[in-house]
């Protein structure tokens, strides 16, 4: 099924040669927002998010168009596939981007000049074009060329060193934290650009370093160095400031606990009961967080965690269960704020799309369609759009030039 | 602001009555773009003023460094009253609240009166509907809630909160994303009025964990807590001691656990062909981490990070809040920018983190006291004080 895009976005056009998670969200927020974002593969160098151990019977078995990293990151995006290493693919993907605002890309650095692509030959078919370059580092730099993953980024963003208990080794938040939050600062960078763009007729490059886009998450920490010259400690759950502060088990699970004010305080100790009268004083509670965190746990131990959390917070004390990632889409809150956009999708069925995290006037931005299989658009894109006529389409799938199949790379994937 | 300065977002103009971490980093990215950027601060200052870590010697609301990071190329004002708020909101294109309900600074109807095409922002824990809208919250609320938390840690022990405010800037960026939409949108014609933009900080972090609901939704396994640094199935995953710090080493594929093992004299775990998957490799995690860190252990990280990606291996040093600031790459990159404030002086924070080649962010700034631009805003709009 295929619903409108909104309009927001509708006269702005992006290519979009981005792979795996941090360029295809980005790419996807302004997608969600009514901009026509044409993804570009190819058969056989298809998005590593569609999987990355292809074999042929992975193919046969049409995995590609079920992976569902893949399908979280591209709906509302047409799909196209063009083979650059071959000169007709390079061409027909130099006339979209002719035809365009903005190209995105976050490959390797060494990928687009072995294609001779990149932003000069970009400039020279459309003087005007935005292009946004995603590499783990940013392009300048002695780690300009450095390979990074998500989790490599949060490394070297020094943000390990903020969190976990003070006797682990220095502690990563996310498998890939880096790919997210630059995803979400290359969407805001693409729309500061194309503000740019459309007030002054200038495109320009945009450098994106996906390290430094993590400086935020560790600000406290930075800042905190800038001014005393000493970073904050490692304290696990506990709080310098407060107390309880912490992860506390239930019967069936474990709860937030952060009484931060004394309103939050008295909260907890109507639910908890009496005894817990001699750490009224928010410093002895501090000095002693060790026994009243226990005095704490022997309660929440008692009580099931989405109970204990609805009791807590209706008492005006900051508390949530930690949600199993199995139990993510069945949320009562996300349930009923109509946060999972459910869309049938072809060799895979009905899958939740997290629909975009605002609503305008109270209505959230419908998913148009969800992410597209290899090729799809084709047709659309190189015959309705580049008025490539069907015979030449035919010869350019017979050539492997374009096509709806992976296929397997003469040399494995390094 | 620089007076003859004009950025990509010149000729916007913001109004943050919120006060948050997720504003003011909505804000932020608007001020270091060029917009003018007003906080109507209550008279003892924003809720940012007051948060750790201070300035020493420095008492009040001009104290925080987290306050200081946020208002870079901001102009504060002292707003008693809801007339004055009007008068601030005035020719505004956004304005940032952090209100749920009915019961807030500026109505949309009352912004429509002074500034026809302007936007209310509202960045709220968990929206303005739904059954936990009065929820109170923090950072480590929302991040457990979108199961962030339930995969950090040691299996058999607490789950970890992860430190800092990640869930909030993650929602400013978000806020910023939406409200440039609309930003864009009106000037290009394909929308007009005044209209709510509502922005959940819980719902903008699921962008992290959100994968997983499509595999909850399919039958497919998900996520759990399996250790500290690790995350199925990528291993080696991990952050080891060096001679001069700490080494971080991420292997996803089998050149590069070929390359690692080359690189650590480990040739002979590389020649063992159970370990070309990581899957296999993380099963006997600690008896690699174990050879890992015994070879690294007299080791340059900063050295090994060098070969290894020579090698093709995604290696980083793990900087310390110490080291951050001195690291090649970032000082080659200007990431780190001076940050000016009458009374804390000059500190290097960091600066705006995509460079827009033809139309720069202001790298660093500086941040007005409390009040400071009180008279001039709304003397110049004809209020007197």
């Amino acid at each position: 099924m295929t619903t409108e895009l909104p309009e927001y976005l509708q006269s702005i056009r992006i290519v979009d040669l981005s792979m795996g998670w941090a360029g295809p969200l980005a790419t996807r927020q302004l997608a969600d927002m009514g901009a026509e974002v044409i993804k570009i593969e190819s058969c056989t160098h298809f998005d590593w998010f569609r999987g990355w151990e292809a074999s042929q019977s992975w193919i046969e078995d049409n995995q590609a168009e079920k992976h569902p990293p893949f399908l979280a990151m591209n709906r509302n995006k047409k799909g196209v596939t063009l083979d650059l290493s071959t000169e007709r693919g390079r061409d027909l993907l130099l006339r979209l981007v002719a035809r365009s605002d903005a190209v995105v890309e976050n490959f390797p650095s060494t990928v687009l000049p072995k294609l001779n692509l990149g932003y000069e030959v970009f400039r020279g078919v459309k003087p005007e074009i935005v292009m946004l370059s995603m590499p783990g580092f940013g392009s300048t730099g002695p780690w300009k060329d450095y390979r990074a993953y998500g989790s490599t980024t949060e490394q070297a963003a020094g943000l390990p060193h903020l969190s976990g208990r003070p006797e682990w080794p220095p502690t990563m938040v996310h498998i890939a934290l880096g790919d997210a939050i630059a995803g979400l600062n290359g969407a805001a960078a693409l729309l500061v650009a194309l503000r740019h763009l459309k007030r002054t007729g200038k495109g320009q490059f945009v450098d994106l370093s996906h390290a430094e886009c993590l400086f935020p998450l560790g600000a406290h920490g930075i800042a905190e160095q800038a001014l005393t010259a000493s970073a904050p400690p490692r304290l696990g759950n506990k709080s310098r400031s407060y107390a309880p502060h912490g992860v506390y088990p239930c019967e069936d699970g474990w709860i937030v606990i952060q009484a931060q004010t004394e309103e939050h305080w008295t909260g907890v100790k109507a639910l908890v009961g009496e005894h817990l009268d001699e750490f009224d004083d928010p410093q002895e509670r501090l000095a002693r967080s060790d026994e009243l965190d226990e005095l704490l746990a022997t309660w929440t131990r008692g009580q099931l965690a989405d109970e204990a959390m609805l009791d807590l917070q209706s008492n005006g004390t900051p508390a949530a269960l930690v949600r199993k990632s199995k139990h993510l889409h069945r949320d009562r809150h996300f349930q009923a704020r109509g946060v999972w956009d459910i869309r049938d999708r072809e060799h895979i069925g009905r899958i939740p799309n997290a629909v975009a995290p605002y609503r305008i006037g109270g209505r959230a931005l419908e998913i148009g369609w969800p992410a597209p299989t290899l090729g799809k658009h084709n047709e659309d894109v190189l015959g309705q759009f580049l008025r490539i006529g069907k015979r030449h389409l035919e010869t350019l799938e017979h050539d492997g030039v374009i096509g709806q199949r992976p296929r397997l790379r003469e040399a494995a994937k390094g | 602001m620089g007076e003859t300065y004009g950025g990509a977002l010149e000729g916007l103009r913001v109004l943050d009555v919120a006060g948050t971490i997720a504003a003011g980093y909505c804000g932020k990215l608007f001020a270091d773009h060029g917009a003018e950027v007003v906080l109507a601060e209550p008279p003892e200052g924003f809720p940012t003023r007051h948060m750790p870590p201070f300035a020493p010697g420095v008492s009040g609301p001009e104290a925080s460094g987290m306050h200081l990071y946020l208002s870079t190329n901001k102009r504060s004002a002292v707003c008693r009253s809801p007339d004055e708020l009007l008068v601030l909101a005035r020719g505004a294109s956004i304005v940032i609240d952090a209100t749920v309900g009915d019961d807030r600074p500026l109505s949309t109807t009352q912004l429509a009166a002074v500034s026809p095409n302007a936007l209310l922002v509202s960045i709220t824990w968990f929206g303005q509907d739904g059954p936990y809208k009065n929820f109170v919250a923090t950072d480590a609320i929302c991040q457990a809630l979108t199961s962030q938390i339930d995969w950090l840690g040691e299996p058999n022990e607490e789950p970890m909160i992860p430190s800092g405010y990640q869930a909030q800037f993650t929602a400013g960026v978000t806020a910023f994303v939406g409200a440039m939409g609309q930003v864009l949108a009106r000037e290009l014609g394909s929308a007009s009025g005044t209209d709510h933009l509502d922005v959940s900080i819980v719902e903008s972090n699921l962008c992290f964990t959100e994968i997983e609901a499509i595999r909850a939704y399919k039958g497919l396994s998900t996520r759990t807590r399996i250790g500290v640094n690790r995350f199925r199935t990528t291993y080696p995953l991990g952050i080891y001691p060096c001679s001069d710090g700490w080494l971080g080493v991420t292997v996803l594929t089998p050149r590069q656990w070929s390359g690692l093992c080359q690189l650590l004299g480990l040739e002979r775990l590389a020649a063992m062909p159970k370990y070309r998957e990581g899957a296999a490799r993380l099963r006997d995690a600690d008896e690699i981490d174990r050879q890992i860190a015994e070879s690294v252990r007299d080791r340059s990280a900063k050295e090994l990070a060098r070969r290894g990606q020579a090698l093709g291996v995604p290696l980083a040093i793990v900087p310390t809040m110490e080291q951050l600031v001195g690291v090649d790459q970032y000082v080659e990159r200007g990431a780190f920018g001076d940050v000016r404030h009458p009374d804390v002086g000059t500190v290097q924070l960091p600066v705006t983190p995509f460079r827009l080649y033809g139309c720069p962010a202001i790298a660093g700034g500086s941040v007005a006291r409390l009040g400071a631009d009180t008279e001039e805003l709304l003397e110049l709009a004809g209020v007197s004080q």
